[in-house]
Parts: structure tokens; sequence; C-alpha cells
């Protein structure tokens, strides 16, 4: 039942995202042609617009992918067609899987999809030793390659992302639990349990650092702390975000199974 | 054993309670009426029936078993509002329900369809109410399920429409099937019930066959209804 949910998911899910996919290449790639011509104002002046434009596509698929995730998770669980949801033979832990999954896979793509866009608009090996030139000290700091803190900072960004996906969730299914499917009580309470997600982040971090004199340095003091200390807290934000998308994807279930009232 | 049974069912809404302790039992080879005027509960004993609501105390057993996964595979379920995704096309969802119900019957949708004159490649969104309305009863009624449970489907039809869809309730259901049919149209669905269900205030007040109670009492289903909850 899992592969039937996630056939459904996929596609309402990418048969939109995929114009801002198609969208974001197009505007890169004109980006790409129209920066190509030296010596010409208007074309330079165009470059410049359809630059703008292809950011833009790549906030639009971020915040696109999020938006139509919460959406569709409200209709499918607590609108109109909650009443086919609800009744179709599948437990509550799939259809909430069904959803995770989707989210981990479209993320995943919209990830790859931006980085090409931004490739085909913007690479040269001008803009390479640009980024670089930028990375490199940072990179020297962790005692990293530049493609290894690149790979580390984006699976932190992934792992947020996911984390404000599923405080959204927690949200709505809150929301609904509690004040009948309230719009604005649902967005606080995503919001409060963002916080809380936030939060225990930090004491987790200070927790730590209660063993560690070194890491409460970063706490109470503005001097530049141990490099062996920093690395430990990228890989323990990464651990830590991980458990936290696990401990929310089983609240959500939780309360899920719990049962719904829909309108 | 018996196909449905609700124990001390109790729903409240904050502090309005909506069902009051209800006990019932339904058997199987039986079309059930479940009668009230409009607000009386109705829709929402069947919502807990199809796990689209939670008791605030009692529960709703079917085949022995809590709400869950198996009942849904054995209720086919009709509610009184548009429910399918409009950017799918007729055929889309038809297939959709194929996926999901082992028991859904592909050529006897299709079928129902024609004699319908339903286009399978429109969009339901392109489609009228009146129209999606249909495609679901097809749906539904394309199951071979144990328990159909039809919540007002006679609600906005016309007259000749509404006598289309009995006829299609009637011929289509599965063989030892029961059919739970809520409405408070009950002069046009009297002639095919066996059982019928009083419902007021949260609180069932009359139940008992059709045949039965129109000989005790002299008078249609319709005429006690109009009696028993005149204004």
């Amino acid at each position: 039942m899992l592969k039937h949910l996630l056939e459904y998911d996929f596609k309402s899910k990418f048969k939109v995202l995929i114009i801002f996919y198609a969208l974001a290449t197009f505007f890169a790639l004109l980006t790409r042609i129209f920066f190509s011509f030296e010596n010409s104002l208007v074309l330079y002046i165009i470059a410049q617009v359809c630059s703008g434009v292809t950011i833009s596509m790549v906030f639009n698929i971020l915040i696109n992918n999020i938006m139509r995730m919460w959406a569709r998770f409200r209709t499918n669980f607590y609108g109109d067609e909650s009443y086919l949801t609800h009744t179709l033979p599948v437990s509550k832990t799939t259809h909430y899987l069904s959803k995770f999954i989707c989210a981990s896979v479209s993320f995943l793509v919209s990830f790859a999809f931006i980085g090409v866009a931004l490739f085909v608009a913007y690479y040269s090996e001008e803009n390479i030793q640009i980024i670089k030139s930028l990375i490199l000290p940072l990179a020297q700091t962790y005692d990293s390659s530049i493609g290894g803190l690149i790979i580390v900072l984006l699976l932190i960004l992934y792992l947020e992302f996911f984390n404000i996906l599923q405080c959204g969730f927690t949200g709505i299914i809150l929301g609904h639990r509690m004040q009948s499917g309230k719009v604005g009580f649902s967005v606080l309470y995503g919001f409060i349990v963002y916080s809380a997600s936030q939060t225990a982040v930090l004491v987790a971090m200070f927790i730590v650092a209660l063993f560690n004199n070194d890491a409460m340095n970063l706490f109470v003091t503005n001097e530049m702390v141990d490099i062996g200390i920093l690395k430990f807290f990228i890989i323990f934000a990464i651990i830590i975000y991980t458990l936290i998308s696990v401990v929310l994807c089983f609240i959500n279930i939780k309360l899920f199974k719990k049962g719904v009232n829909v309108d | 054993m018996e196909l449905l049974k609700c124990v001390n069912l109790s729903k409240q809404f904050g502090k309005k309670t909506v069902l009051n302790n209800v006990n019932l039992t339904i058997p199987r080879g039986k079309i059930i009426g479940l009668l009230g005027k409009n607000g009386t509960g109705k829709s929402t004993l069947i919502k807990l029936m199809n796990d689209l609501l939670t008791p605030t105390e009692g529960e709703v057993l079917i085949n022995g078993q809590k709400v869950g996964v198996e009942s849904k595979k054995v209720i086919a379920y009709l509610p009184e509002r548009t429910y399918l995704d409009k950017s799918m096309t007729v055929d889309s969802v038809v297939k959709f329900f194929a996926k999901f119900y082992s028991d859904f019957d592909t050529e006897k949708a299709y079928k129902l369809l024609n004699d319908l004159d339903l286009d399978v490649n429109q969009k339901l969104t392109k489609m009228s109410k009146g129209m999606q309305e249909k495609v679901q009863l097809v749906l539904v009624m394309s199951r071979k399920a144990e328990l159909y449970i039809l919540d007002e489907p006679l609600g906005g039809v016309d007259p000749a429409t509404r006598d289309y869809i009995l006829d299609t309730i009637l011929s289509n259901f599965a063989d030892g099937a029961s059919v739970i049919i809520s409405t408070h149209l009950i002069s046009d669905i009297e002639r095919i019930l066996d059982e019928v269900i009083f419902i007021n205030k949260g609180e069932i007040v009359l139940t008992g066959a059709t045949e039965e109670l129109r000989g005790r009492e002299g008078e249609s289903i319709d005429e006690i209804f109009r009696r028993m909850f005149k204004c």
C-alpha cells in the first residue's frame, strides 16, 4: 500500500515542482547565454534579469516544496479528501511514512536541480575561484576539504528543512486536535514545536558542554574555540537534527494513531 | 457474529454532546435506514463507523474488531460531500480505487459509468457536483463490500435521479451485505428498507423491522417519523 500511496504523493508533488525545475533550468540557460555576449549593455541587463529570475526560481523550488507538502498534508488528512484518505484500508503509520518519504526524496531532487541550475547559470573558472577563495579559509579552519565542507553544510541545510517540514506537520495535527482545524492555530503550534526543537538542540549542546570546558567556551566567551570542538559540534548537530526528525516522526505517528476528527 | 456493533458510543465536541451512549447492532443482509432530522447525529455516527471521528467514550466493532485497516477493507462509504482529488480524471479515480480496494470490480465500474453517460476521460474539476456525486456512487457500489454506508445519498438530487440512485444501490450491493442509508427523505427510501433506526438529539429512540413497525403502528414509516419528530 505504501508503494501506491507514494505513487500518488509523488505525482501530486512533482507535477508542479517539475514546472519550477524547468523554469529554473530555462532561465539558467538564458542567463548563461546572455552573459556570454560581451560589449552589449542591453544583453547584459537581460542577463541580469534572467539571473534574478533564476535565483527567484531556486527559492521558489525550496518554498514551494515545503508549502505544497503542508498543503497536501492538510487537504489529505483534514480537508474534503480526508474522507477518502481515512477510509482507505491503509494504516495511519503508512499514510505518514508516505508523506515522510515523499518529502525526503523531493528535497533531494530539488537540491540536485538547484545545483544543476546554479551550475548552468554561473559555472566558470573565475566563479569557481571566487567560491573557493570564500570557502577555503573556513575549510582550513575546520581542517577539511572544500568539497567535504560543502557536503556537510548541505546535509545540515537538508536536515534543517526536514525539521521545519515536520514541525509544520506536527502543528497541523495539533491545530486540528485542539482547535478544530483553525489554520492560525496550526501555524502557531508549528512555530512552538519548531522553537522547542531548536531549544532542544541548544540544551543538548549545553549539556555536552557541561562536561567539557573547551566546549563551554562556545557559550561563555567570545574567544575562538578549539577547532576539534567546532568539528565535534557540527557532527553533533547532524546527529541531533537526525534524532529530532526521527522523534518528530514518532510523535506525529503517535498523534495520528490516537485518531482524527475531520470536519 | 454481528456485522457492526456500537457499544456505549458517545461523542462530544467541546462541551456539546452530539451522540450519547449509543448501543446498536447491524445484522448482515439488511437494508437499514438511519433516520433523523438534520443535525441529530446521523453523520457523526457514520463518521465514527468510518474512523473519521474518534469516540469520546465507547467503541465501534466491525466483525468483532475495532475500526481500523481490516474494517476499512469491508466497508464501502459514500460521504455526503465530494471527496475525490478533483485534478484526477474519472478513469484515474477508478484505477485508484482498484489499487487500494481488493474487492473493487473495475469492469462493473466502467459499465455503470457508461450507463450514466459519464465520460471516463473527463477531469472531475470539469464536472458538476451532481456528476461527481454519481461518480462517487459508482465507485462505492462497484465494491463487493460487506457493509455499504451511504450518508445522505439523495440529498440535493431531483426525484427522478433519486429513483435512479436507489435502483443503482439495490441492484449493485453484494449478496449478503448490509446497507446503511442515512437520510431525512424517508418517503423516497421507505420501499427499500428492511429495518429503521430513528435517531434524535444524539440518542437512538426507535429501532425495528419496517414491516413490523408498519403493522404495529398502522402507519407508514414516513408517518411514524413525522409524528415522532413533529416540531
